[in-house]
């Protein structure tokens, strides 16, 4: 099965929208280099809809107590409860917790045009 | 499955308690910008600050400001029987240092329009006596006011650098048997180090329980439900995976210290069983084994009840927060029976009557 849920247009780099895909709902994400990855729109862990959070970026691990390295504008994905990040350039991966992922949707982009295009899911 | 929510906060601007305010308090906040200061030093910890950020309003406004938006993503949409109404700590009278007048007119409106605005307008929603606990007569006198209203079930106590054993209190115990309220208590400063902060949030929120056990073994130890047979206390945002570990070691002093404390008369874990109750949230990740262990060295399944915090950012979903498949029998006292029982005036289903 596959569908068109967005177009390239709807989101610049760093947004995310909700969409509907084989009767759920689903977060599709752009990515700060203009790539889209597509999620289930539950947090695994209570079920928050990922799409209320915010894509932001995030501090990266660091050997320094007190130094701040933020990194990865744009393709941290946050729950809007608890605030787990998931990195959408790794398939999603908790930052905290590297066994969890988000579960991931297969996605390609058709051109219609220049400036727009069509954003398929696929199961 | 019908569901009691033991920790819901509903937000007020300080505008919306102008009306309930006398002058010169009022005058205080139109024309000296009074505001609670708080000192955070940290960001406000998750996406939307303190709240969940599917619970700000559609036009702005901040979460839990709005009865119909709380009707319809949380009390609506979860099937809740009660839900009961915390505050959200801003203004938190009793966690005023100083001007414990401008706290005590503070407190009194906040009761008044709490009545009127949630109490009044929605039947499943239970609210909690906001006093300034500084001032321990002003306080009573504030029960005296507003604690036989039907559906006031508590009074909120801050957690602060005055322990809750301490005669200074008591004053408040007595007037919440008289009126058949219990004792709730919610931290809203910094729980740990009084009077400081530690150096980062997430120290904090790892730390709650320990400023629970602090209070609980404070009072116990202090004698005051002894003082106080009818009182019973709710432990509300500090979860319940400690208690195991508190029954425990008090038992352990209670044996070989008796001595030192010869008003207490019975075992503490006991007196804990019979006078506490603990809200679930925040709760950690639990197997239903870890669960039900934790249950079994409690010695009762009925002095937990599920709270949702709703709507910080620390919400528990009734839904997923606990491990899957509990028996039947447990989820009800979880989520409504051990409530019903430890509030009274739930029975009443908030009338006067009867
Ligand atoms: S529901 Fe997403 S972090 Fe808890």
């Amino acid at each position: 099965m596959d569908k068109v849920v967005a177009h390239t247009d709807d989101l610049a780099p760093g947004e995310m929208m909700e969409a509907e895909f084989d009767g759920r709902s689903v977060v599709i994400c752009r990515a700060s280099d203009g790539d889209f990855h597509a999620f289930t729109n539950l947090c695994p862990h209570q079920g928050a809809p990922l799409s209320k959070g915010k894509l932001c970026g995030a501090p990266e691990p660091t050997d320094e107590i007190g130094t701040y390295n933020y990194k990865n504008e744009g393709n941290i994905l946050r729950c809007p409860w608890h605030g787990r990040e998931f990195n959408i350039k790794d398939s999603g991966r908790m930052l905290a917790n590297e066994r969890q992922k988000l579960r991931e949707y297969k996605l390609s982009v058709e051109e219609l045009s220049v400036a727009d295009g069509n954003i398929i899911l696929y199961k | 499955m019908s569901f009691i929510d033991t920790d819901i906060h509903e937000r007020v601007s300080y505008e919306q308690l102008l009306p309930y305010l006398e002058q010169p308090w009022r005058r205080y906040i139109t024309d000296c910008h009074w505001m609670q200061e708080k000192h955070m030093p940290y960001t406000q910890p998750a996406v939307a600050g303190v709240d969940r950020a599917d619970a700000r309003l559609p036009d702005g406004r901040p979460a839990g400001s709005d009865l119909g938006f709380m009707q319809e993503q949380l009390l609506d949409s979860n099937g809740h029987e009660y839900g009961i109404l915390t505050g959200a700590l801003d203004p938190s009278p009793s966690s005023m240092h100083g001007w414990y007048e401008m706290a005590t007119a503070l407190a009194s409106a906040y009761n008044d329009w709490q009545i009127e605005h949630w109490l009044e307008k929605d039947s499943r929603l239970y609210g909690s006596v906001h006093i300034a606990a500084q001032d321990p007569a002003a306080a009573v006198q504030e029960i005296e006011r507003v604690g036989d209203h039907p559906k006031m079930v508590q009074i909120l106590l801050p957690i602060d650098d005055i322990l809750w054993g301490d005669p200074f209190y008591h004053p408040i115990y007595e007037a919440a048997e008289k009126h058949q309220l219990m004792i709730g208590m919610h931290h809203n400063e910094p729980p740990i180090y009084y009077g400081k902060w530690p150096r980062y949030f997430i120290e904090w929120h790892t730390l709650i329980p320990t400023s629970h056990m602090n209070q609980v073994t404070n009072m116990i130890f202090s004698g005051v439900f002894e003082k106080f047979p009818r009182l019973k206390l709710m432990m509300i945002e500090g979860g319940f995976t400690y208690v195991p570990f508190l029954m425990r070691k008090m038992d352990q002093q209670y044996t070989d210290l008796r001595h030192e404390v010869p008003w207490v008369k019975r075992m503490p874990s006991d007196t804990i069983r019979e006078h506490l109750c603990f809200t679930t949230q925040p709760l950690e990740e639990l197997k239903k084994w870890e669960l039900m262990q934790i249950i079994e060295q409690m010695g009762s399944d009925q002095i937990i009840s599920f709270s949702t915090d709703y709507p910080h950012w620390d919400y528990d979903s009734p839904e997923r927060a606990l491990p899957p498949r509990l028996d039947e029998d447990l989820k009800r006292k979880l989520f409504s029976e051990n409530a019903r029982q430890f509030y009274p005036k739930l029975h009443k289903g908030g009338r006067t009557d009867g």
